[in-house]
């Protein structure tokens, strides 16, 4: 472990030299922020883009004033995608690093964990990447914040796809953990409210980071069902898709997923992507979504030039999560904790070049656009989201209402 | 069918495993980074040979090469220097190597989750009792019958083979009759790395190839070569298929259960035969 955290360590405070450079100029103190995430095996997939979309949002902010005069800085921290390591370095953060704020978070389970940190230390924390929809609502409180995309809205906005489609009997496969759970249940709940004569015909739980789904493929095959969904993702799935396609499974059962769309996905599956699988994702080279959003090109021109990679849903994530932390506190004109809550707590919202993002004040949660796209090969024979369909979030979120009868259940079970 | 086939990658990897601790007494925990070595190697190799079908039987076979070198300098430049020592600072060591392995790897192949594709010969399935079968899985599971006799020739019927045995036995004695003990251990070393480096890259078209996958594949294969008896061949061969055709099934029939299975064999075989279904008690 020493070695990767020492690598980390060195890394972090190159990359936070490198971004504040500019800002040595200025001389106020900078605003600092904490940022806890899984920056060592396997999730960097998705937290190396965002950490660059993040510092992307930063060196713009910072080169044109800062906020309040005040450049802003985060101090990087790796959780190892462990609650505990999490919440410890949480803890010397705020009493060492002296810190403003807490941020970050790609694991679910790290997310709530640093949550519960924050109410009890009273410090605020803005989680970034983790998408379950407990952090603001079944477990919500006002110590946290949450500026990307949860669960209940993709998954519905996915649910409406499928709604519009002539499917009666579903199945599906899910990772037996919180994350699939909670897919798997947004998922079946809403298309039975939009479609009442759906039914579910069968369910497979393996368990995470399972790599051999060949008696699911079997079972899915068997099932009669007219569509499955899929809430396995990343490195999961991919074997999934890899093994169910020789079954011919995608020819016969229509294939829904939470995930397969995104391109740490539909890349490496190359030739041996599910063409017809519906999924959300952020399909910022399709030409639909740059006409909706004239200023999506050149945002993409920029983070390639800068990151030498295309940009992904995380880095957006990443790059959005700078700037809702930034407005919050121009909007409490002061980096003091109660009245960066009190801007969370009275919502706002942000124009991106992805569209507009609602930061809803009743749980602080974030409320960007939602795609859902069909898989396809584009000409050079790359698998890409096409026909991508938009959707608010505020057209399918849970509303306040809804969200506070979550809560008071949720404290009626501690009780 | 899928079961058995899933048993012979476990096999490949862990009867490795347990040649090196048959011979080297050292319980390689980096044994699983080692097959991640092979399928990331397996990946490069892919992309930078040029789209024949034979293409696919040389990276392999690089590949695994590859991984046998890997294996043999770490014989030569780490492990040389603590075979006296407490096999706790052995333990240390593989786990070291597995964190150093896994933050070579991540610089060296960047993040992103990478694939290799079947070759095209073997990309569909065949009917088998009716069900379609991948055919992937119908070479992994002629293939690795083919490495375990190959193995067994060598072991049974080759003086290299016959050594091995006799170090497993008495490692003094072997030296004092004039054999050269540190290079046949190098040798093991490097052989059965090149078992794993050959697991890694036989798997990498059925699955995703990202970081993480050492640490799945090693707890498996620890608990096969457990199970089959720490040293013993025949005893991995048997125990990755128990192990491979249990999770199979378990899934089916306990899914709730089916990790806890796994371990519950391994706890109720180490009461009953702590030396493992083929192994031999330590004298």
């Amino acid at each position: 472990m020493r070695t990767r955290i020492a690598m980390w360590g060195v890394g972090a405070v190159l990359v936070v030299a490198a971004a504040t450079g500019p800002v040595a100029a200025q001389s106020k103190a900078p605003i600092r922020i904490g940022e806890i995430n899984s920056y060592s095996g396997l999730a960097t997939v998705y937290t190396f883009p965002y950490r660059e979309g993040l510092l992307m949002a930063t060196k713009e902010i910072n080169d044109t004033g800062g906020v309040l005069g005040r450049p802003i800085e985060f101090i990087f921290r790796d959780d190892k995608l462990k609650p505990d390591e999490a919440v410890k370095a949480a803890r010397e953060l705020v009493g060492q690093e002296k810190v403003d704020f807490l941020a970050g978070c790609i694991s679910s389970g790290v997310g709530l964990a640093i949550s519960a940190y924050a109410k009890e230390a009273k410090v605020l924390y803005v989680a970034t990447h983790c998408q379950t929809s407990r952090l603001t609502w079944d477990d919500g409180h006002k110590y946290v914040a949450h500026t990307t995309n949860n669960v209940n809205q993709y998954v519905r906005a996915l649910a409406t796809k499928a709604a519009t489609m002539p499917y009666k009997k579903w199945a599906h496969i899910s990772p037996d953990y919180e994350y699939g759970h909670n897919v798997w249940d947004e998922f079946s709940a809403y298309l039975k409210q939009l479609k009442p004569d759906m039914e579910v015909v069968q369910q497979n739980w393996p368990k995470l980071g399972e790599t051999d789904h060949s008696s699911y493929v079997t079972a899915l095959l068997q099932s009669g069902a007219d569509a499955f969904l899929s809430s396995v993702w990343g490195a999961q799935e991919i074997a999934f898709v890899k093994q169910a396609r020789p079954f011919g499974l995608f020819e016969k059962v229509h294939y829904f997923s939470a995930s397969v769309g995104n391109p740490d996905e539909l890349d490496p599956l190359g030739k041996e992507a599910p063409v017809g699988a519906i999924t959300p994702g952020f399909a910022w080279y399709d030409d639909g979504m740059q006409k909706r959003h004239p200023k999506l090109a050149e945002w993409v021109k920029k983070y390639e030039t800068r990151a030498k990679k295309e940009p992904t849903l995380g880095a957006s994530w990443g790059y959005a999560s700078a700037y809702i932390i930034a407005e919050a506190i121009k909007r409490a004109k002061s980096a003091d904790t109660d009245k960066v809550i009190t801007a969370f707590s009275e919502g706002f919202e942000l124009e991106f070049p992805w569209g507009k993002v609602i930061m809803r004040g009743c749980d602080q949660q974030a409320i960007p656009p939602q795609w859902v796209g069909v898989v396809r090969m584009n000409a050079k024979g790359r698998p890409v989201l096409a026909d991508v369909e938009e959707v608010h979030g505020k057209d399918v979120i849970k509303s306040c209402d809804e969200v506070a009868k979550l809560r008071a259940a949720a404290a009626e079970k501690k009780k | 069918m899928s079961g058995l086939s899933v048993g012979m990658f476990l096999f490949l990897v862990s009867v490795g495993m347990s040649l090196i601790f048959g011979v080297t007494r050292i319980v390689n925990l980096a044994h699983g980074s080692f097959y991640m070595v092979g399928a990331y190697l397996m990946v490069t190799l892919v992309e930078v040979l040029p789209d024949r079908p034979w293409a696919f039987w040389l990276a392999l076979l690089v590949a695994s090469l590859g991984v046998a070198l890997l294996g043999a300098v770490i014989e030569v430049g780490l492990l040389r220097l603590i075979y006296h020592r407490d096999p706790l600072m052995q333990l240390i060591l593989t786990f070291g190597l597995i964190l150093v392995i896994s933050t070579l790897v991540l610089l060296a192949w960047g993040p992103d989750n990478k694939s290799v594709s079947r070759p095209d010969a073997l990309a569909g399935s065949v009917p088998i009792f009716g069900q379609p079968f991948p055919s992937y899985y119908l070479l992994v599971l002629g293939l690795a019958p083919v490495v375990a006799l190959g193995l067994w020739l060598i072991f049974y019927r080759t003086r290299w083979g016959m050594l091995i045995r006799a170090a497993t036995v008495d490692r003094e004695m072997l030296g004092a009759l004039g054999v050269n003990v540190a290079a046949l251990y190098t040798q093991v070393f490097a052989f059965g790395s090149w078992l794993a480096g050959l697991g890694g890259a036989l798997a990498a078209p059925t699955i995703a190839v990202a970081l993480g996958m050492d640490g799945d594949v090693l707890t498996t294969a620890f608990v096969v070569v457990v199970v089959g008896g720490l040293g013993s061949f025949a005893g991995s061969f048997i125990s990755a298929l128990l192990v491979g055709l249990l999770q199979s099934f378990g899934i089916l029939i306990f899914p709730a259960i089916s990790i806890v299975l796994l371990f519950a064999i391994m706890a109720v075989v180490l009461v009953v035969r702590p030396w493992g279904l083929l192994g031999r008690p330590e004298q």
